[in-house]
């Protein structure tokens, strides 16, 4: 059962290509760091399993979602990058999320930046938002770095207080 | 973008295909009633469609799940069933959900019942099972009507669920049961003469 068009796209050391079932630890691990339970914690590993599931049909409702970040070095999964846009969701969101040991060598930015290039280029899109905790210092950096702005403070369908970053339309880029 | 590779089953009076976005109104609709109380719900807008795109992933991730039960001639929808394991199940589920107001036909058993067969006659699945909350007494009796048995031995999602063990294909065989079940789902396609017993869904 293959998906159709996920699009492969590359930056100069990563790869950003469709989610598989081989990704799961990887997520899980991910998961399980934020919420501070064991990676083999039931469950945290249901929730990463219908998580990865609703990440690849979200490309059959959109057309877009999210990547699997690979570093082409060592082929390791290293995050996610992408598109997001549930419903009740204030717009199509810019993501992106490290996994644990790959922070700290510029690989969200890297592709972030491949993602937003996609998105304003291939996708035709003229806006783009980021939805972000208020306590999440590293991803508002990241965040501004890419000349996003705080635009407002909303309350997600999950009862959380974020922070949407406006970034620059496409033809300011 | 279509939910393409999803095998399309007909029945006598239904079509079931894989999910599809345009399916989406109809799935929220009963996700955020009161109907959905044994299957996690009623969700808000956000989960609805998450847990519906996760749906259509399940397809990629486990290459079966579950389709969407359209009336043959109109393309109206019904409800969904097919084959659902998520992380934590223990077994394959069969599972099922007939929308409000569209429960009394016998569509759940046409559809779960032709499901069922693709899983053991295409799929070679050697037996399934049911995880049903044992307040949830329509599905039960479906699961009776199917020929399932509760399996108390059998380990369940969270210990608030009944284990429901279908019949093995070889039961399902030029049984008894398998006429029994055809029988039923023909008086629906041609009511020449009514079921018995209290069939809802």
């Amino acid at each position: 059962m293959t998906l159709p068009g996920i699009p492969t796209i590359e930056t100069d050391r990563l790869i950003l290509r469709a989610p598989a079932l081989a990704d799961l630890d990887a997520y899980a691990g991910f998961l399980a760091s934020q919420r501070a339970t064991p990676a083999d914690d039931p469950l945290t590993r249901h929730t990463a399993w219908l998580g990865m599931c609703a990440d690849l049909g979200h490309w059959n409702m959109r057309g877009y979602g999210f990547w699997m970040t690979e570093e082409k070095s060592s082929g390791a999964t290293a995050g996610m990058t992408g598109f997001f846009h549930p419903e009740g969701w204030p717009g199509a969101e810019l993501g992106w999320t490290l996994f644990n040991g790959f922070e700290g060598r510029g690989f969200a930015i890297e592709a972030a930046r491949r993602a937003r290039e996609f998105a304003y280029a291939d996708l035709g899109w003229k806006r783009l938002i980021s939805v972000i905790a208020p306590d999440n210092a590293r991803s508002i950096a990241l965040a501004e770095k890419l000349g996003a702005t705080h635009e407002r403070d909303w309350t997600s369908p999950t009862g959380d207080k974020v922070r949407i970053y406006r970034h620059p339309d496409a033809g300011r880029l | 973008m279509p939910t393409r590779n999803i095998p399309v089953i007909e029945t006598l009076r239904l079509v079931l295909r894989g999910p599809e976005p345009q399916d989406y109104p109809d799935f929220k609709a009963t996700f955020s009633s009161y109907r959905s109380r044994f299957m996690g719900g009623p969700l808000n807008a956000y989960e609805a469609w998450m847990l519906y795109a996760a749906e259509i992933g399940h397809w990629n991730i486990r290459g079966f799940g579950m389709w969407m039960i359209h009336d043959k001639a109109t393309d109206e929808t019904y409800g969904m069933a097919g084959g659902w394991q998520p992380a934590k199940w223990p077994e394959r589920e069969i599972a099922w959900i007939i929308w409000p107001g569209k429960g009394g036909h016998g569509y759940a058993l046409e559809a779960t019942h032709a499901v069922r067969r693709y899983f053991y006659e295409q799929r070679g699945w050697d037996g399934a099972v049911s995880y049903i909350d044992p307040k949830n007494l329509d599905s039960i009796r479906l699961a009776e009507r199917l020929g399932a048995k509760k399996d108390k031995e059998a380990p369940t999602i969270d210990g608030n669920d009944a284990v429901y063990r279908h019949p093995a294909p070889h039961e399902l065989d030029g049984t008894q049961l398998a006429h029994g079940i055809e029988m039923e789902i023909s008086h629906y396609a041609d009511p020449l003469f009514k079921p018995k017993g209290w069939a809802i869904d």
